[in-house]
């Protein structure tokens, strides 16, 4: 009986343990992240004003005990009526598309290799992968800016090799703009690709080549399908972020290459608009957020499917 | 009987000289004149300054059923991945069909392979496992799937098609590795440890099942398997592997009862192992004497030998009897003190204390159910053999 309890007790413990490890971080994100959004949801909802803050309250208490709730849609309605929005957001997402094209172009091979490598020098090849993180990320793309510009390294040894006359202009370019993007973005694509092909079963490919697999049969019949969840975590890592990227495209892009992330900034600093500022962070994030549903969705049916 | 006829169907397609299956009594091994199927010559693999396989030479013939027997490390894994080409050989040369395999990768090989944990591909069901090699031999859609049913119902999994590989058991999966392998009809298939994931019942059927469909298809078969219950009841020969050399190869009852080495005796089931000195080597009259034992050691027959060379006289735990009075004879018995016994139901094992203080091991089937006739712990007892009963090993 005693031993019963001590059973229950432990039982007990476990469910408050395991407990705390859900909410703890459950709590984290509800404060830092749900709470300011609701916050920015809230402002996206209401007019300019001058003033401070330079918005309206939703909430007002009247001395007839009247609450009034004022929902002012009209920044959402300017989100869609003025092209620069609706421009920015196409551009912003064939940005982050093809950079994340490109990433999971370079970064695959990269992660492969580094997955089939010898096990004592793998460390040593993630290590270099994750090295730029341990300079500032403005550094690097201010080093980008040293690298590309007219009197810059790469115009400078074109130059002294003869191979061009004039400079090659590429700072401030959508070229450079790429650049920058898919080189900040590599690890974030090539961690998750290696965390899955460093799993995959030496055995399955052995089995293919002896039931007839050349090289490239090999790679799209069963390495690439393996792969997937690899490679999709990867790009949702890449293409995310890159939607909304505002350093990047500001230093190194032209300034023709409009990307929400500056709109976004330009409104909230230099026009002070915090309402039209904040309905852009929302429809940005929804659009951020509805093909990750849909994903999620596609993925439960293949499960279900596969039970 | 079923899977015999599906089987004659499925490789009637053209393989038809692989059709006729080895029969009981003909022995190519035993014909000089018979031209081995496979040629293993002189195979060394070199790791590091390890050597993995050491001039290792094999003839395994057309439609043999050949077990590589050994422990882990013992080389026979790393030679069946040189037959299948993932591996290359340090030296050597194979000839599968009278074809040298140098330089021919594995995919182009006449040979396929069923991995020891299967390594279906988790992607696929069923049916595309199965037709994967097929696919890649450039095969029509209607025809790969018709080959597709007849390997189902030949593995007895007809309807399994859309099914995963998570959603098989593990016999299950077992097969659908066996069809996979032979789907593309290989001269020469190669199963590393295929019986090794599987329950012991689930082992014994699948076990007949495996002798089955390769007795029906008439195509070798080499297997590798550490489980020597396993390699005796599946095996037309087995070669015994001892770190990276073949200790001994023979039928599975040569390997048991006349192993050619201390090594091959001692890991082809139990045996008990007494050292000891030539002092007669006559015509049917070798002498040992052995200070393990009482009175000396007489075998029926002579070896090449020495008088006064070390040799080790060995003879399994079966072929020694029990008795209570003291033998007649001058020799060939120990004197015991019963230690143990071990009551299994049709056999009992009797551990029997020797006055020279070393153990051996006696198998005695239950004939009687008497009671009175029982042998029984701490009683005297005489460990008596006959003289053609063991074997003489010189190393």
């Amino acid at each position: 009986m005693r031993n019963f309890i001590r059973q229950r007790e432990r039982a007990i413990s476990l469910k408050l343990g395991k407990k705390l490890v859900i909410y703890i971080p459950l709590f984290w994100l509800l404060l830092f992240f749900l709470v300011p959004f609701l916050i920015v949801t809230k402002i996206s909802l209401s007019q300019i004003t001058y003033g401070r803050p330079p918005y309206l309250p939703m909430f007002e208490w009247s001395k007839d005990n009247l609450l009034t709730i004022k929902l002012y849609f009209g920044n959402f309605f300017l989100l869609f009526s003025d092209s620069l929005y609706i421009n920015a957001y196409l551009n912003s997402l064939k940005i982050a598309a093809l950079s994340t094209f490109f990433t999971l172009l370079i970064g695959y091979p990269m992660a492969y290799f580094i997955a089939r490598a010898d096990e004592k020098i793998r460390n040593i090849l993630l290590l270099l992968v994750i090295l730029p993180f341990w300079s500032s990320f403005l550094l690097r793309v201010y080093a980008w800016i040293g690298l590309l510009k007219n009197n810059g390294i790469i115009n400078n040894i074109l130059l002294n090799m003869g191979i061009i006359d004039s400079p090659i202009k590429m700072l401030n370019t959508d070229f450079a703009l790429y650049i920058g993007i898919v080189y900040s973005y590599l690890p974030f694509m090539i961690l998750p690709l290696y965390a899955n092909l460093v799993r995959l079963d030496e055995k399955l490919l052995e089995a293919a080549r002896d039931l007839g697999a050349k090289p490239l049969a090999l790679f799209f019949t069963i390495i690439l399908p393996l792969s997937m969840p690899g490679i999709i975590a990867g790009s949702m890592l890449v293409f995310i972020p890159a939607i909304g990227e505002y350093i990047i495209p500001s230093l190194l892009g032209g300034s023709d290459s409009l990307m929400i992330g500056r709109i976004l900034w330009d409104e909230f600093s230099a026009n002070r608009d915090w309402p039209v500022a904040s309905a852009l962070a929302v429809a940005m994030l929804t659009i951020i957020i509805l093909p990750l549903i849909l994903f999620k969705n596609a993925q439960k049916k293949e499960v279900a499917i596969d039970e | 009987m079923q899977t015999k006829i599906i089987a004659n169907k499925y490789y009637d397609n053209n393989q038809s000289d692989n059709n006729h299956s080895l029969a009981a009594d003909t022995k190519p091994w035993n014909d000089k004149n018979a031209k081995p199927f496979v040629r293993i010559k002189n195979i060394s693999k070199v790791f590091g300054n390890v050597a993995a396989l050491d001039n290792v030479s094999l003839d395994i013939y057309k439609s043999e059923l050949f077990c590589l027997l050994g422990k882990s490390g013992s080389g026979k894994s790393t030679l069946l991945r040189i037959l299948a080409g993932f591996e290359k050989s340090s030296t050597g040369i194979i000839e599968i069909d009278g074809q040298n395999m140098e330089n021919i990768e594995p995919y182009e090989r006449p040979i396929n392979m069923m991995f020891q944990s299967y390594a279906l591909f988790p992607h696929m069901n069923v049916e595309q496992n199965i037709a994967y090699g097929l696919k890649r031999s450039g095969m029509k859609k209607a025809e790969i799937s018709q080959n597709v049913e007849q390997l189902l119902s030949l593995i007895k999994m007809e309807g399994y098609n859309r099914r995963k590989p998570h959603q098989l058991s593990g016999g299950q999966r077992q097969r659908v590795a066996l069809a996979r392998a032979l789907a593309r009809k290989p001269k020469l298939l190669l199963l590393d440890e295929p019986l090794g994931a599987l329950d012991k019942k689930l082992r014994q059927e699948t076990q007949f099942e495996l002798i089955n469909i390769q007795e029906t298809l008439g195509i070798t078969f080499i297997v590798v398997t550490h489980d020597q219950e396993e390699a005796m009841s599946l095996a037309t020969r087995i070669g015994v592997m001892e770190e990276g050399t073949i200790a001994q190869v023979g039928e599975p009852r040569e390997i048991y009862e006349y192993p050619a080495t201390r090594f091959v005796a001692d890991f082809v089931g139990s045996i008990n192992m007494f050292e000891g000195k030539v002092i007669k080597n006559e015509a049917a009259d070798l002498r040992i004497n052995s200070p393990e034992l009482d009175v000396n050691i007489h075998v029926a027959n002579n070896i090449a030998c020495a008088l006064g060379q070390t040799l080790w006289f060995a003879i399994r735990p079966e072929k020694i009897t029990l008795q209570k009075e003291k033998p007649k004879k001058r020799s060939n018995f120990a004197k015991g003190i019963v230690e143990e016994i071990i009551y299994l139901g049709d056999v009992s094992n009797y551990r029997i204390l020797l006055n020279s203080k070393k153990r051996i091991n006696v198998t005695r089937p239950n004939i009687s159910r008497d009671e009175k006739e029982k042998i029984s712990w701490d009683e005297e007892i005489y460990a008596v053999w006959h003289e053609n009963s063991g074997v003489v090993l010189a190393s």
